[in-house]
């Protein structure tokens, strides 16, 4: 991955990372806010609703104080007491409960029957079964409880008062219904309240809000809310999630509300809405995307310009560098940048001038160093044929004090030995002006196969002499035409042949391989002779070098020369004591326009 | 000088109230009463259904005249008709008019009698023999034929052709105000004498209660009065008239075919008959004024009542319910315009509560029209049925008609002859419960200190022919 792509991918995920993290912690102290606020809230409007219950409460007990203490009540009661027909008495709740603002109004002969009812006179004579069944004292503060109707049971806030009549307790149970009290809540934008009214017998409902209005609440998602206040006589909250085609989220508070004798006829329920919250959450994370978006644009667009800064001085000398390795070492790049980047383009420059230098002060020593071998294979060269040439010579002096008879015959041998050594002289200076004037290969498609068989074919004679014969064995795969001059290649497997039979002077085994790879063809010839040292490998193709006695060193370096300007390779590899092989790898015949 | 003229103004002042007290014991021709009708009356045709027939006959009654009469004995007495006699055992019937004319002068006659009956009962065949008697020849025996006649829907009734009704009654139609106002002229030409007073203007709809808070209560002359208002009036010293408790208070289990109601499991109607406490219902909610009820007819006007349980009895009523198995709850309506009707329904569901039945009322304002009831999305409902005579058998066959009793019941009522026949009647209209009977209460009217001769008869029925009204020339 390039430098410039880790650089953004880098910028970008840390501009995302960032924007992600501070709008979590918005989001966290937003939401933090909100639970604050909405708890404040609730707080007030429960206070409310019980500043709103006690007055509701102390007004009850105001009223059923006010109807005990009447004298007409007391005289009732007093008449009771004597005997009086209770049936005289039926209507006279009913005008007390008005007067009162009373919704219920019950007076109760001493063993809880009904000798009036306000809200039911149809009940006289019936017994009020919830005030029998309690055992606990009378409370004298107000309580709530439920009351039967002729429409049903309904939850109201009652107070009881006991008058006295002779020795006997009459009671006076007066309340008024509780959902009264919830339409006095003022309550607040995105609040709502509402009271579960829980008889003990029968379906709880919903005292409060309309039904099927927005304040009202849906009873089932808050039955378990309801339920484990009522019974765990604690209060509870609970998020609820309120279904439909947008679904929304809301805080419900349950409260208990508590009852005569410890019992919880009631839960006050307190819905804080949480769409405000999770709009602003919305909203917040919206921004926050639309921030982390442009952010991330911007940031992309900013770093791949220093990036750009960056990364190109390096992309420079990283093509610098490639160049180098193609050897092209006269390679300079731009050290004006800043910094480190400037200082590595500084070093690099200076790296590459200094190897230059030592590239050129090498090739001139190693020009000296083959002028000195070409001296010195020259002057070994001369000097062998020139050593008989003095002695023959010498010899012809000394012969001139000899017999004319012994001389002639002394100067024909020496005439032959001249003639010798000069034509000797003359190879070895055809061979030297052969080596300068290498042509340049006429590139066609070749077979390689072919080319081996016939060079094979050639030096049958030789590989069957007597008393050491070589052996040849011919591994040649399918391969395509190869771009290649044949007789160039040709002479070049013959050098490789000739130098293998002289690797082998007690005879061994040739094996010629071809095969073919993705864009080239391989020859490969292997020999079974002594082999060769690394450091002979090494220098086997340098002009002059040889490690027979009578080379002259420039095959191999011809064979170089010829295969480096087909455009490919060639490399021996050896081991000693086991044999040496030598790989050719030339192009396919595909694009003749390349090799141009 | 001055005491001498102080003498003669106390002279003359003593004369003067002296003289008023002499007039004031005795009838006088003029004035106008004032009466108050708690119910509103839409037409006074006897024969148009009412939501309130009892109210529709008490005017009705001083406009259109029947052939005969029930006095306070329960005896039929003369009316239209002067004489009647009997023919072929009960079946044929010969009538006698008197000579009267109706409210535009035409004279009364057996062709506009018979046209009159002819439009009650078709199956009846009425003759005329001459220009004062007629034969009604009737399908099979009725020897009560007189004391149905009494009956207001066979009131005598010329009808013409623009759709007027005209009567033969004391009183004629002035003002006619549909539910709110009724003005009756008096009839100058009236058979029986011109009656005292020179109208009589009925206000429907109104209440006492609202008179009292309008304190024009001295402008009226004569209010219905609900039961529950009769204790302070007492208390007060006002004068209220009371009849005999005949209204009967029943629940009527509706027809399940008039309408896609569910049939009622009888032992479920039983319980509910059996949990009832009349006694407590009269005892407290009535305070005394009424009677529990067991039939159809009165005890005071049959002596036959006690045969017919009226006692309450939980654990019977608890059994039932529980042989009744799963049970719906009931539905009960009432007349929500009577107070009284809201409390009886109102105990009957406690008493049934008691027994484990739900018994849930409601109140509706056309409970007491037949139409009204087809309409009601009812299983039951508490009817207040007035004691149309004061004869049993005609008692009898009223309230066979506003209940729609099997028209082989109707037939039986009228053939009978016998006490015996009638019980068997009314147990058979009882036993299966689809009728009970709750209590029975009294009509109640209030009356200014100065009206007179304000007649009442046991069942409720007004009889205002020597009426007269105080200081009213």
């Amino acid at each position: 991955m390039l430098l410039r792509t880790r650089l953004l991918l880098l910028v970008s995920l840390s501009i995302a990372v960032s924007v992600g993290a501070v709008t979590w912690l918005i989001e966290a102290r937003t939401h933090e806010s909100f639970r604050q606020t909405e708890e404040e809230r609730t707080n007030a409007l429960v206070s409310q609703f019980r500043h709103e219950f006690d007055h509701e409460g102390e007004e009850i007990t105001r009223g059923v104080d006010a109807v005990a203490a009447s004298e007409n009540m007391l005289r009732t009661v007093l008449e009771l007491a004597n005997g009086a027909d209770p049936a005289t008495y039926v209507s006279e709740s009913a005008g007390y409960a008005t007067a009162q603002r009373l919704d219920f109004l019950d007076l109760l002969a001493p063993d809880g029957t009904i000798i009036s009812s306000a809200h039911w006179p149809a009940r006289f004579g019936y017994k009020q079964r919830w005030f029998l069944d309690q055992s606990a004292p009378i409370p004298q503060q107000p309580f709530l409880q439920h009351i039967e109707t002729s429409e049903g049971s309904t939850l109201a806030m009652l107070c009881v008062r006991t008058i006295q009549g002779h020795g006997n307790s009459y009671y006076l149970v007066g309340g008024r219904k509780l959902d009264a009290v919830l339409p006095a809540l003022s309550t607040p934008s995105g609040l709502r309240a509402s009271i579960y009214s829980s008889p003990g017998n029968g379906a709880g409902e919903m005292l409060g809000a309309e039904k099927d209005s927005k304040d009202s609440f849906d009873t089932a998602p808050l039955m378990p809310l309801v339920q484990k206040v009522l019974s765990q006589h604690s209060d509870t909250s609970s998020t609820v999630t309120w279904g439909g085609s947008q679904p929304r989220q809301e805080i419900v508070h349950a409260i208990a509300l508590p009852g005569y004798a410890g019992q919880v006829p009631a839960v006050l329920l307190v819905g804080n809405s949480l769409e405000q919250e999770v709009a602003l959450e919305h909203r917040i994370r919206d921004i926050s995307l639309l921030i982390a978006s442009v952010s991330v644009i911007l940031g992309i667009i900013v770093s791949a310009f220093v990036a750009g800064r960056i990364s190109q001085p390096v992309q420079d000398l990283a093509a610098a560098t490639e160049r180098i390795g193609q050897g092209n070492w006269d390679v300079h790049v731009d050290a004006s940048a800043s910094g480190e980047i400037g200082k590595l383009a500084s070093a690099f420059n200076h790296m590459t001038q200094e190897l230059t230098a030592q590239r050129e002060r090498l090739v001139q020593s190693e020009r000296v160093a083959a002028w000195r071998e070409l001296a010195r294979r020259l002057a070994h060269e001369l000097k062998n044929p020139l050593f008989p040439l003095q002695i023959t010579v010498e010899n012809l002096l000394r012969a001139r004090q000899i017999g004319p008879q012994e001389f002639d015959e002394v100067f024909r041998e020496s005439t032959s030995t001249l003639l010798a050594e000069i034509a000797n002289l003359k190879t070895i200076i055809g061979r030297f002006s052969d080596f300068s004037k290498m042509p340049a290969p006429e590139l066609q498609s070749a077979d390689l196969n072919s080319i081996v068989s016939g060079v094979v074919q050639l030096f049958q004679g030789q590989f069957s002499r007597e008393p050491v014969p070589v052996r040849s064995e011919l591994r040649l795969e399918n391969v395509p035409p190869v771009a290649a001059d044949p007789v160039l290649i040709r002479r070049v497997i013959e050098n490789l042949v000739l130098n293998a039979i002289d690797a082998m002077p007690q005879g061994g085994k040739l094996t010629f391989r071809t095969r073919a790879t993705e864009k080239s063809a391989v020859f490969e010839l292997s020999d079974t002779g002594a082999g060769l040292t690394p450091e002979e490998c090494e220098r086997l193709f340098t002009p002059y070098y040889t490690t027979k006695q009578h080379g002259t060193g420039l095959g191999l370096a011809i064979a170089q020369s010829v295969i480096s300007d087909h455009h490919g390779a060639i490399s021996v590899s050896s081991k000693k004591n086991e044999g040496t092989t030598f790989h050719i790898e030339l192009p396919l015949w595909e694009n003749p326009a390349s090799f141009s | 000088m001055r005491r001498t003229l102080l003498l003669l103004a106390v002279i003359t002042n003593l004369l003067a109230a002296s003289s008023a007290c002499l007039a004031e014991s005795r009838p006088r021709y003029g004035g106008s009463m004032r009466i108050l009708l708690r119910h509103k009356v839409t037409s006074l045709d006897p024969l148009v259904e009412s939501d309130d027939p009892a109210t529709r006959d008490r005017i009705a009654g001083l406009m259109f005249e029947t052939l005969t009469q029930i006095d306070s004995e329960g005896h039929a007495r003369a009316k239209l008709a002067s004489a009647w006699q009997a023919e072929a055992g009960n079946r044929v019937w010969v009538f006698t008019l008197r000579q009267a004319s109706f409210h535009d002068h035409s004279e009364i006659n057996s062709a506009s009698v018979a046209a009159s009956l002819r439009s009650v009962s078709p199956d009846w065949k009425i003759t005329a023999n001459s220009q004062q008697t007629f034969t009604i020849e009737t399908p099979g025996p009725e020897p009560h034929l007189p004391e149905l006649l009494a009956l207001p829907r066979y009131a005598i009734i010329k009808r013409l052709p623009d759709g007027v009704i005209l009567g033969t009654g004391p009183y004629t139609l002035a003002e006619w105000q549909t539910g709110e106002h009724v003005l009756l002229a008096a009839n100058d030409d009236y058979w029986g004498g011109r009656p005292f007073p020179d109208s009589i203007d009925f206000r429907m709809g109104l209440s006492l209660r609202e008179h009292l808070l309008e304190r024009n209560l001295t402008l009226d002359h004569a209010t219905e009065v609900g039961l529950d208002q009769l204790r302070p009036l007492e208390q007060a010293g006002q004068t209220v008239l009371l009849s005999r408790p005949a209204d009967l208070l029943l629940v009527c289990f509706l027809d399940p075919g008039a309408k896609p109601r569910r049939a009622v499991d009888p032992r479920l109607r039983e319980a509910l008959s059996s949990a009832i406490n009349r006694a407590t219902i009269n005892n407290v909610l009535l305070q005394r004024k009424g009677a529990p009820a067991g039939g159809l007819l009165p005890q005071w006007l049959t002596g036959w009542e006690f045969l017919f349980p009226a006692s309450q009895d939980i654990e019977r009523a608890r059994r039932l319910r529980a042989d009744a198995g799963t049970a719906q709850p009931l539905s009960l309506a009432y007349d929500s315009s009577d107070p009284v009707m809201k409390m009886v329904a109102e105990r009957v569901a406690v008493d049934a509560r008691e027994a484990g039945i739900l018994v849930q009322t409601f109140g509706d304002l056309h409970s007491n029209s037949k139409s009204g009831q087809a309409a009601l999305n009812a299983d039951a409902i508490l009817l207040r049925l007035t004691l149309g005579s004061l004869d049993a058998t005609a008692a009898l066959a009223e309230l066979a008609d506003e209940l729609a009793l099997p028209a082989d019941t109707v037939s039986a009522i009228v053939k009978a002859s016998h006490p015996e026949e009638l019980v068997e009647i009314e147990r058979s209209a009882l036993a299966d419960y689809r009728l009970i009977p709750v209590v029975r209460l009294p009509q109640a009217l209030w009356l200014n200190s100065n009206v007179h001769e304000w007649q009442q008869l046991p069942n409720g029925e007004w009889r205002l022919d020597q009426l007269w009204v105080e200081g009213s020339r």
